[in-house]
Order: C-alpha cells, then structure tokens, then sequence
C-alpha cells in the first residue's frame, strides 16, 4: 500500500525518491571516497541527485500534459517521449567522465573507474527518480557489496600477487644488462622489457617498462624497488600500477 | 505537486516572470555556497547556467503550448544536459600531480542545470527541494563524510642517503600497521644532502604527524614530509 503510494506521483514520493537518490549517489561516493578525499563523495551524490530530478521533471510534464494543457494536446496531437530527458543525462554524464579520464604517463590510463562509477550512479538516479524501487534497492546492495567489499579485496589481492610493473630511467640503453642482473638475482622473471629512448625534460634520458614475476620467497615489491633504485645508472624507478 | 502554484505554470508573462526569479534564487543560493568556499565556478556561473537551462525549458514549453507546433516539450531540456556534461567535462582539469581538479564543480553545474530545467518547465516545488538538496550535500553530507571516513591514504616524502634507510622506513610503516599503497625511488644528483628520495603513497589509521614523528628518529634520514 505504502509501496503504491510512493509509485505515485505526489510531493511525497519525490522527496522520498530524492533521498533515495542521495542515498544511492552517498553510498557510492563513500566507497570512491577513500582515493578522491572529499570530493568523491559530494559529485557522486549531486549526479545521482540530477539524474532523479530529470527524471521527476518528466513525470511533471507528463502530468501537465494530462491536466492543465490537456486541450493543446487534444490539439496539436501527442509528440511526448517519455524517456528523453532521461535519455540525454546518460549522453551528458559519457561526456563529463570522458573529460576525468587523463592519459597518464606510460600508458597508463586513470580515472577510468571514476568515470564509470558516475554513468552508474547516473542509472542509479534514473531509476530512484521513476520509482523502480525493485531495481534500484537490490542494485545498491550489490554495487555497495561490491565497492565496499570486493574492492579492498582486489587490491589486498593485487599487492600480494608477484607480477609487478616498474617504470625505470637510467642512462644508456646498454644498462639495461645491469638492470636485468638485479632483477634476476632476486630471483624474478622478466616478462617483458619496453624500452623507450626518449627526451625528457630536455635530458636524452632512456626509460623502460620491466614487466616481472617476483619469486615466491622475495616477494616484496619494495625490495625489487630498492635494489633496482641503488644502481648508479638507475635515475628513478617507480611502480606502476593500473 | 501543489495545486496552489498551477496558476503560475502556464506561459504568460506572469509565469515566465516567475520562473526567472525562482531560477535567479535558486541559482544565488548555491553560487553563493560554492562561492563561499572560494571554488572556480562561483556565484555568476551558477546563476547563469540555472538561469540559461530554465530559458531553455520554457522556450521548449512555448513551442508547443503557445505557438502549437508539434514538437516534443523536452527536446531542448533534454540536449541541455547533453550540452552542460560537455562544458563539464572541459571544466575538468589536470593538475601536473595527475590528480583531478574541478570534478565536484561540473557535478554542481549539471545538478544546477537539471534544477533550472525544473524551474523552467514549471516545477517550482523540484526546484526548490533540489535547491535543498544540493545545499544539504554540499554542507553536511561532506561534513558526514569526512566522519565516517576511515583508513585515509597520505603521501610522505622521504630524503635519505643508503639503501638501509629506505627498509627501516617500510618496517616501521608496517609496524604501525600503515600499508604501502604505491612507492617511487629517484636518485638526486644536485642535492648535496640526500642521495635518494622516495615518495611513498601510505594508507592506514596513523595521523600523518604521528607517522612523521616516529620516522624522523630513524639514523640516515634527511627529511620526512608529508605532500
């Protein structure tokens, strides 16, 4: 009864579904917010909040086409599409996540998860803001499951897992011999090696990918980083991680 | 919806009037907040996007309702949307850290655009609550979070001279149970104190002035700072 009530449009069920959809972009936002600090946490829940308001102001129009201007459209005829204002946030958020999305250093490519954590709290706020409670309520509890709980999960995995991406610069393209005795006295494997002979920062420094399998006994990224960092040839070495 | 206000939804003057003022108010309102916090986009960009999306919204409305052309009344607040993503998206801007800046700003300007839409279609009462709504997130949502946040990620900064150094700075890390998120090591060459430097991404419950304070002691360190 409740539950038919709020699937109605009346001032009550926008509130309740405005602070569904605060609910819904807050419990995203508090499971990114841990890489963005504050502003995780405020954007996604002003998109959901958007995304259920374009979706309210359709039932409105909706509504006034049936009541206060229901002679125009006796009129003029029935060119009223449901969807489209819904339709066109999708398009609006798939532009506002591809300017998040940067392409960092050495192929690596950041802000991917931002972006797409957004185009879904923008389907979360569609449907908050129609009233599909059966999609939306379960869909939280997964999406909360999932970031909340599979995401530190992933990473503890990740850490612990033995392949390992550096980034080293160092002098000569012939040092790469010297790097390769470090990494293997450690007893690592090399995968891959990507060499870049670039000018940065107007030094012709060289760079390259190691891609590597610790062993099982030495495990520990920091160590593989250290050996690699004490070589007089080595300029810096960093991780790199997707 | 409140049926008192229906005499303001038709589009004459006294309805146009109207909703222009709302969208003004309601834009001032949270240009004001956002500006308050000194943000890129502060009171005039707000007012004007709120003001600039109910224009649209009730051009669509005049189409149909008063010249009585077929067209559909949500065509033109729709592409708005489409439209303030777009310009959100060139509002967004990297920093030479790599991190993003000016996200929660293009946020609050489409949630800003869908309210004027909201105005102008006539919805004064959306507009209001959603006025409400964004203030309420803007101020104690943020506040909210940063309660419940836990585990909070730092960086610090590490100048040292041996090998060793950098060990004892991963041991005592992990003695006070502060994870090691990501770790770059860079020789200097032109630095006369410090051989090696190291910038470590660090997660844990540990304040960062507590951290430093424990790592400072350790023999072989020149610096320690937080980023």
């Amino acid at each position: 009864m409740i539950v038919e009530y709020l699937k109605e449009f009346n001032l009550v069920s926008v509130i309740v579904r405005l602070f569904l959809a605060l609910v819904c972009g807050a419990a995203i936002g508090y499971g990114r917010s841990q890489k963005e600090r504050s502003a995780g946490f405020r954007t996604y829940t002003l998109i959901c909040l958007g995304a259920a308001m374009s979706v309210i102001i359709t039932l409105y129009h909706n509504e006034m086409l049936q009541t206060q201007w229901a002679e125009i459209v006796a009129r003029v005829g029935e060119k009223f599409d449901a969807s489209r204002l819904a339709a066109q946030t999708i398009t609006g958020i798939g532009f506002l996540g591809a300017g998040i999305i940067i392409k960092g250093a050495h192929q690596q490519v950041k802000g991917l998860t931002t972006a797409t954590g957004l185009f879904t709290t923008v389907s979360l706020g569609l449907g908050a803001g129609i009233g599909f409670y059966e999609c939306v309520i379960p869909a939280l509890i997964v999406i909360i499951f999932v970031l909340n709980v599979m995401s530190p999960l992933e990473a503890e995995f990740k850490r612990r897992l033995r392949n390992i991406t550096l980034n080293v610069e160092f002098d000569n393209v012939e040092d790469i011999n010297q790097i390769s005795e470090v990494i293997t006295d450690q007893k690592a494997m090399i995968y891959d090696i990507d060499v870049e002979r670039g000018e940065s920062k107007g030094e012709k420094l060289c760079s390259a990918i190691f891609i590597l399998q610790l062993s099982r006994q030495n495990s520990s990224h920091s160590a593989m980083l250290s050996s690699i960092a004490e070589l007089s040839c080595v300029h810096s070495v960093h991780e790199l991680i997707s | 919806m409140l049926s008192v206000l229906n005499g303001l939804r038709n589009v004459d003057l006294l309805g146009c009037v109207m909703r222009i003022i709302v969208a003004c108010f309601c834009g001032t309102l949270i240009g004001l907040e956002r500006s308050a916090k000194n943000r890129p986009a502060g009171f005039r960009t707000h007012i004007l996007v709120c003001l600039g999306a109910a224009m649209a919204a009730m051009t669509g409305l005049y189409i149909y309702l008063v010249m009585e052309l077929p067209t559909d009344i949500a065509r033109i607040s729709a592409q708005v949307i489409s439209g303030l993503g777009f310009i959100g998206a060139g509002t967004i801007i990297i920093t030479k850290k790599r991190t993003i800046k000016g996200l929660t700003t293009a946020a609050g300007l489409w949630t800003t655009g869908i309210i004027g839409l909201a105005i102008g279609s006539g919805y004064y009462e959306l507009g209001i609550i959603g006025t409400a709504m964004v203030l309420l997130t803007e101020t104690y949502l943020a506040k909210l979070g940063r309660l419940i946040q836990q585990s909070p990620e730092y960086i610090i900064e590490v100048h040292y001279n041996e090998k060793d150094t950098l060990d004892e700075v991963m041991r005592h890390c992990k003695d006070n149970r502060m994870s090691i998120v990501n770790l770059q090591i860079e020789s200097l060459e032109n630095d006369p104190d410090a051989n090696y430097v190291s910038v470590i991404k660090v997660r844990g419950n540990m304040k960062s002035s507590e951290l430093l304070r424990r790592l400072g002691g350790i023999a072989g360190i020149v610096t320690v700072e937080t980023q």
